[in-house]
């Protein structure tokens, strides 16, 4: 079985993969992408991951650990392996936002407008969602990440009891730093 | 829009092919038929869309190749 701990881009799946090693979860990283000004605490990717549409042969190295894999890219997850995915949820706002002033930092164009973004991802979600229903090789959970900021305790328990893990859930929750939550939606 | 009834037009023999498809598929009419057609059609284009924006969006921010 391979943890997989997705979703968009600034929607809170660095704090559990942090939350996950925390608990005492193995976790299959590298040091490709150092912690910045937009992840404090660092980014728990695998380098890897980023050519999963092309190359998954290193996949058998995430059996048993928990792997950081963005939404899109779960589409090309081989079926020769089973998977449990916690799928983070944020208000789309607060993630976009976020997202705007990562790319500002990052120098890399802004995109589409925030209204016209906002609804890409909508038709991402709602793609993305009634194709992983059907998907036997995959078994997915909802985290929401307000919940998580908020009342640790209630999600871990979630997380926990759909991956069937014996973690240490004050360990994990120990790791919510509330002042990190910095997009909450006004 | 309000009460906007727009007519498309196609050539006939098209349209004895869609009609025959049509109540083969067990619609009631052809309108019915065709505008299912023409939103699968549209949200297709927009699905498609949507993913090419997204995998732009996760490129620039460094999350794929």
């Amino acid at each position: 079985m391979i943890t997989i701990v997705s979703g968009l881009p600034r929607s809170g799946t660095s704090l559990m993969m942090q939350m996950l090693q925390a608990g005492g979860m193995p976790l299959l990283v590298d040091d490709s992408r150092p912690p910045d000004q937009d992840n404090p605490r660092g980014y728990f990717e695998y380098g890897p991951v980023k050519s999963l549409e092309t190359d998954n042969a290193w996949l058998p190295r995430a059996e048993g650990k928990a792997l950081k894999v963005v939404s899109q890219l779960l589409y090309h997850l081989p079926r020769r392996f089973h998977y449990k995915i916690l799928f983070m949820r944020r208000d789309l706002d607060e993630v976009l936002r976020s997202q705007e002033e990562m790319l500002q930092r990052r120098k890399t164009g802004e995109g589409p407008p925030r209204d016209l973004m906002k609804a890409h991802f909508q038709h991402h979600l709602t793609t993305l969602d009634g194709w992983l229903s059907t998907q036997p090789h995959l078994a997915v959970r909802d985290c929401h990440f307000r919940e998580l900021v908020q009342t640790p305790e209630v999600a871990i328990l979630s997380a926990l009891e759909f991956l069937g893990l014996d973690l240490d859930p004050k360990a994990m929750s120990a790791v919510v730093d509330r002042s990190l939550y910095r997009q909450r939606a006004r | 829009m309000l009460g906007f009834k727009p007519k498309v037009t196609i050539d006939p023999a098209l349209y004895a092919g869609v009609k025959q498809v049509a109540q083969a598929a067990g619609y009631a009419t052809v309108d019915e038929f065709v505008t299912h057609l023409l939103e699968k059609a549209v949200a297709d284009v927009q699905r498609a869309e949507s993913e090419a924006e997204v995998r732009k969006r996760l490129q620039g921010l460094g999350y794929i190749e």
